[in-house]
């Protein structure tokens, strides 16, 4: 028994010294073998070589053989371990596992993959998936057991992290998706499940095409392509259809999958329900609509109101007893120049609340002129100077009632900033921005400016420095409507004692560019203001 | 339009000599300083307050309208809000507090005077307001009435 022992250690030396010449002991379990050389040594530089731990045993459980593998994963070297039982290997509370395990190769079963606990020389417990066989000698009589054992820490290790991550996406609120390069849906989580309506087992290896709304499918081609170039498209905000047809509104951020070569493979797709969101930003938008038309009205009003009382005066007057036809004549003629001016304010003013929503070709320097003659009392009351330049003799297609607001608003944010009393200047010019033509418009006043920290917010929805008196969506608002018209808004501004002040620069092309996905930018321009 | 009202001021003559001629038969007559940046406005509505028996003087801002009160002691001041440099309630605080005993009326053209008006209240002044356009009678009836009030 000793010697056979012995030979099993020869075995780990195969590996370092191949060509070492073999001992010439050729037993197995104390019995001579029917292998030939070649055989055994091939043999023997497989279990040398094997990752795994290969140890066999007899049936008392006596280590009878151990490999380098086995010596990795236990600790022990051959000699310290060998003629030992295999319980030194078994934390105490399992040891009945090896009962069960000698029962099974008593009676010739083989036992795979059995996962357990095992104890390392050092103490470490670790998981192991273990498969043992019995050995059988000449005569077919069981006479011991082999037994390869896998250490699997690093398996569960993974398997907890998948586990942990599928958990994870498993409870996001947000819809996640994996697809492959064809758009086969791959993975579905329960988000995905409650946005769309769809259970995993009847989207999965379905096409994406199925969340799309038909006029949209063209996004899809465009998605896989930067996919494709390994490009991540974030916060693309579009429409998604439900199992039940309803249009979802999602802001989408789509990843590439790589493989373990960096190669892409597939994307995955978080979608965002933002339909709420975009419900509170019309909301917001009409507000603003009303306020704006609230603010223009009181304008409105009170260049109305003033010849309206004038006219009445003079009617009035026109009746009293003792007036000479002249004086009569010259109060008439009066009243009726006022009545003119009323009719002029109105349609001056009051005409774009016609605006049908559709672009039409106007001169922006009228829209321009009609904002300042309905901030024309205010800008009075408050000692400012108004500088008009325009250099704009082609005109622009908009939709004027929209670039009223964004210049009724931007003017009425100038007023506040001056209350006592400045300068506001506009100036419109003609400029080239990369292939478009178009105009800038540029308006600064003189006012108290606004400070460092507030200027990268003041496009942002409600977010005001007025206090109570803001709504804070005017500029938000203004920054909405200019980028439908595919222009741009920027601010600049200086609280300097001596020099304050704020610029608003404005560019709006002369016609709208065609827009959509499918000319390339098309993400860019739908992505909503941040 | 403005330039009708200088045209008005000519043919008018009948309301040009009653204020001239105030100067020396006022006497008794309540005075009415009426102030406006419209000047059509102011003109009419003065003229109209002559005809009504008050001896009426017209102001087209706030400043002009302090200015005046150093000869004009007004018995009542009638001003619009909204006007450039000193607004109607700066200039109704001022001359309350110059000359306790003027009554006033406030007029405004527009809704959005509600802060201005906050503001005085805050300040411990409140006066009353009327709604342009008014007409000419019911103004007559709201000035006789501040004097009975």
């Amino acid at each position: 028994m000793r010697s056979s022992l012995r030979n099993s250690r020869s075995i780990p030396s195969v590996r370092s010294r191949p060509n070492l010449k073999k001992p010439d002991t050729a037993k197995v379990f104390g019995k001579p073998t029917v292998l030939t050389e070649t055989a055994k040594n091939f043999l023997a530089a497989i279990i040398a070589s094997s990752d795994d731990a290969i140890i066999s045993k007899d049936l008392n459980g006596i280590i009878t053989s151990w490999n380098e593998g086995a010596r990795r994963i236990f600790g022990y070297e051959a000699d310290e371990i060998v003629g030992q039982s295999i319980l030194r290997l078994i934390p105490t509370e399992l040891q009945h596992e090896e009962d069960f395990i000698l029962g099974k190769i008593r009676s010739g079963q083989r036992i795979e993959h059995f996962e357990s606990t095992r104890v390392r020389k050092n103490g470490e417990r670790f998981p192991i998936s273990v498969s043992i066989s019995p050995i059988r000698d000449d005569s077919g009589k069981i006479i011991g057991a082999s037994k390869i054992a896998r250490d699997i820490s690093d398996r569960r290790r993974a398997d907890e992290s998948r586990f942990r991550l599928a958990a994870i996406v498993d409870s996001a609120d947000d819809a996640i998706i994996s697809k492959d390069l064809n758009g086969i849906i791959r993975t579905w989580n329960n988000g995905a499940r409650r946005l769309f309506g769809y259970e995993a087992d009847e989207i999965i290896g379905q096409s994406i095409l199925r969340l799309i709304p038909e006029n949209l499918r063209h996004e899809e081609a465009e998605i896989l392509r930067r996919l494709k170039a390994g490009e991540k498209i974030e916060h693309y905000e579009t429409t998604r259809v439900s199992k039940s047809g309803e249009l979802r509104e999602v802001s989408i951020t789509i990843s590439p999958i790589c493989n373990n070569n960096g190669e892409v493979i597939g994307g995955s797709k978080i979608a965002r329900d933002v339909s709420d969101r975009k419900k509170v930003e019309r909301m917001a938008i009409e507000a603003e609509k009303i306020a704006t038309t609230g603010r223009m009205a009181a304008a409105i009003a009170h260049e109305i109101n003033n010849p309206l009382a004038s006219v009445l005066n003079l009617i009035y007057l026109a009746r009293q007893d003792g007036i000479s036809r002249e004086d009569v004549q010259s109060y008439l003629a009066t009243a009726e120049g006022e009545l003119e001016r009323v009719s002029h304010i109105a349609r001056q003013t009051l005409g774009y609340y016609r605006d049908t929503g559709k672009p039409s070709e106007v001169h922006l320097h009228d829209l321009i002129e009609n904002v300042l003659s309905v901030y024309r009392s205010k800008l009075l009351a408050h000692n400012i100077t108004v500088e008009a330049t325009f250099n704009d003799l082609r005109k622009i297609s908009v939709r004027s009632g929209e670039i009223v607001q964004v210049f009724s608003n931007i003017v009425s944010n100038a007023i506040d900033a001056m209350a006592q009393g400045g300068r506001l200047s506009i100036s419109t010019t003609r400029i080239m921005k990369g292939e478009q033509d178009g105009l800038r418009v540029v308006v600064s006043d003189t006012g108290h400016g606004i400070r460092r920290e507030n200027i990268d917010r003041i496009f942002e929805p409600f977010f005001t420095t007025k206090g109570n008196l803001g709504t804070g969506i005017g500029l938000w608002v203004a920054k909405q409507i200019v980028e439908r018209h595919g222009g741009q808004i920027s601010v600049s501004s200086s609280t300097e004692a001596t020099d304050s002040g704020t610029v608003v620069t404005l560019y709006l092309p002369f016609h709208r560019a065609q827009s959509g996905v499918a000319n390339g930018d098309g993400h860019e321009s739908r992505r909503a203001a941040s | 339009m403005i330039h009708l009202a200088e045209e008005f001021a000519a043919p008018a003559s009948d309301l040009e000599t009653s204020e001239s001629n105030a100067e020396e038969t006022a006497a008794g007559q309540p005075r009415v300083l009426v102030v406006d940046d419209e000047r059509l406005l102011a003109d009419t509505t003065a003229a109209i307050l002559r005809r009504a028996g008050f001896h009426a003087k017209t102001a087209y801002d706030g400043f002009g309208a302090l200015d005046m009160t150093g000869s004009f002691h007004p018995d009542y001041l009638v001003t619009d809000i909204m006007m450039p440099g000193m607004n109607g309630v700066e200039l109704a605080i001022a001359i309350s507090t110059m000359f306790p005993a003027t009554k006033i009326l406030l007029i405004s053209g527009q809704a959005g005077i509600a802060d201005i008006l906050e503001d005085s209240r805050v300040r411990g002044y409140e006066f009353p307001l009327l709604a342009k356009p008014v007409h000419p009678s019911k103004l007559i009836d709201r000035i006789r009435d501040l004097k009975n009030g």
